[in-house]
């Protein structure tokens, strides 16, 4: 960290966005529960089929609350990593789609030193698409010839 | 992510995108119209179960992917890959986006001899 940052990190949790998204992640994970516990009770009254729902939702339920850690474990990572260079705006942008190409590169902010030479290349690469000469839906595009 | 690893996820995630969704497209396009109309609901009942089964093997694959490949978890694309395995015909054009978008581009990066031939 250079100490630019005067806020604590993980503050972006009780953002509004965030809170929002709380909140769904709350009132999913309350839905899936709860339609898995109506599926119980109509597998218990003799429809044999819910048992496969009965089964399903709280993996579904388990699924969305992993999924919901992750978007926080992502976010923390984001805004950690060194905030110099290419990486400095990514602390100011909630999201990277806005940003200029090259502002935002998320597979930069590697924990670990990269002193594996595939890793980076590719985080080369990865830099090389974000930078702003070679938006990269436009190198994926021609990676590959569009069909028809 | 090792080259190795990250085609085996890819391949995963193409093969469930491909039986689920063709899984899917039975169920609604032959077991629902057979439901409705023809009286007969064993086939929605039995293909419904199955499409359950697998849509969770596919959610787990598929984000194993998005992560493979480095896409925001909270990120539009994400969760369109994700709720893909549920809307009709979807996975097909979700995995054509997202093979162009996100997974050629990963391959090509980290072992470009292993880019598959894509169609």
């Amino acid at each position: 960290m250079t100490g630019a940052q005067p806020r604590p990190r993980w503050l972006f949790l009780v953002s509004p966005r965030w809170l929002a998204w709380h909140a769904f992640a709350a009132a999913a994970a309350w839905g899936m529960l709860w339609l898995g516990d109506w599926q119980f009770h109509r597998a218990e009254s003799g429809n044999a089929l819910s048992w496969a729902y009965t089964i399903e939702w709280p993996i579904f339920t388990i699924f969305g609350v992993i999924f919901w850690a992750k978007t926080i474990v992502d976010e923390w990572r984001r805004q950690s990593a060194p905030a110099a260079g290419l990486l400095s705006a990514s602390a100011l942008a909630d999201d990277g789609l806005d940003l200029p190409a090259g502002a935002h590169t998320p597979g930069l902010a590697d924990d670990e030193p990269t002193d594996d030479p595939e890793l980076a290349a590719y985080n080369a690469y990865l830099a090389r698409l974000n930078s702003p000469q070679a938006p990269n839906y436009r190198m994926a595009r021609n990676s590959r010839p569009a069909p028809r | 992510m090792r080259p190795d690893v990250l085609s085996l996820v890819v391949r995963g995630y193409r093969t469930m995108a491909y039986v689920t969704g063709t899984m899917l497209c039975v169920l609604v396009f032959v077991c629902i119209p057979l439901q409705v109309w023809g009286n007969n609901a064993k086939p929605a009942d039995v293909v419904g179960t199955i499409h359950g089964f697998l849509y969770i093997i596919y959610i787990v694959v598929a984000f194993a992917m998005t992560r493979a490949v480095r896409m925001k978890v909270a990120s539009p694309g994400t969760i369109i890959v994700l709720l893909a395995g549920t809307i009709p015909v979807l996975t097909f054009v979700v995995e054509r986006w997202v093979s162009r978008r996100h997974i050629a581009p990963a391959l090509a990066g980290v072992a470009p001899s292993e880019q598959p031939v894509l169609r």
